[in-house]
């Protein structure tokens, strides 16, 4: 991705006396790691989108009866699709961690009259609301309850 | 388009937000049992049935926790590729990506609500 990056990317508000040159994109603008990071961040987005139709498909499935519902069960054990499966674990794991640690970053300053709690309450509370209602919702599927 | 595009970015931002939040605290359970210990056969077979698997999903929990697991996902996805697309120097075309990529989350929940109403 080398080359000129998008012309008015650093353009001040007033041009300024001093000609200057273009701005210019390092080629491995994409490899730091922090950007990495940040683009693989994005790139998951792929992976929920397919996540989503795939979700859509099943439960279509089910609303269309015993016969379609089984032929579903049968195409998830597509080995394919269970590659994907785990690719898509990894990709939720990775958002979950990530998005998570923004939350303490992104409090305001004071809600109403009272401070936002410290930070490890904060993720304190996601991680017990997420590893919570993952068990509940595995726990449910997998016929340990209801 | 660039207009409605910023018009239209408090509701995609907050069904994105969703997305990332309830999306993947839901994700997690179902990709876990769905996508990978039922066709590995770590789960009953009864578990997963048609008649057990129709009931958990008609019910008004159930409905709502499966409309919400199809949709915020896609909003989530589409925002994302938005932006990923425009980090690769697409800011001239986002009036062109980004329609089509939320024209393709709001089919899906479209859909998405249509599967689950006729359960």
């Amino acid at each position: 991705m080398a080359g000129p990056s998008h012309p008015d990317a650093m353009a001040p508000s007033r041009p300024g006396p001093t000609r200057t040159a273009p701005p210019q994109m390092p080629a491995s603008w994409w490899s730091a790691p922090r950007i990495r990071t940040y683009l693989l961040f994005d790139a998951t987005g792929l992976v929920y989108l397919l996540l989503g139709f795939v979700a859509l498909e099943v439960v279509w499935a089910l609303g269309a009866g015993p016969e379609a519902w089984d032929a579903m069960l049968a195409s998830l054990r597509n080995p394919l699709v269970v590659a994907f499966h785990a690719l898509g674990l990894a990709s939720v794991i990775f958002v979950g961690v990530r998005f998570f640690s923004f939350f303490p970053k992104a409090q305001p300053p004071r809600i109403g009259p009272m401070k936002p709690p410290p930070a490890p309450v904060i993720l304190g509370g996601l991680y017990v609301a997420w590893i919570g209602l993952t068990v509940l919702f595995a726990a449910i599927l997998a016929g340990g309850i209801f | 388009m660039k207009h409605f595009l910023l018009k239209i970015e408090p509701v995609i931002w907050l069904l994105f937000g969703q997305g990332l939040l309830i999306g993947t605290m839901l994700l997690t359970g179902w990709i876990l049992i769905v996508g990978l210990a039922m066709p590995l056969g770590l789960v009953p077979v009864e578990a997963l049935s048609f008649d057990r698997a129709h009931a958990l999903g008609a019910s008004l929990i159930g409905r709502l926790v499966l409309a919400a697991l199809i949709v915020l996902p896609l909003w989530k996805g589409a925002h994302h590729m938005r932006h990923l697309s425009i980090d690769f120097r697409g800011a001239d075309r986002d009036v062109v990506v980004a329609p089509i990529l939320y024209a393709i989350a709001l089919a899906g929940s479209i859909a998405g609500i249509l599967a689950v109403i006729r359960l």
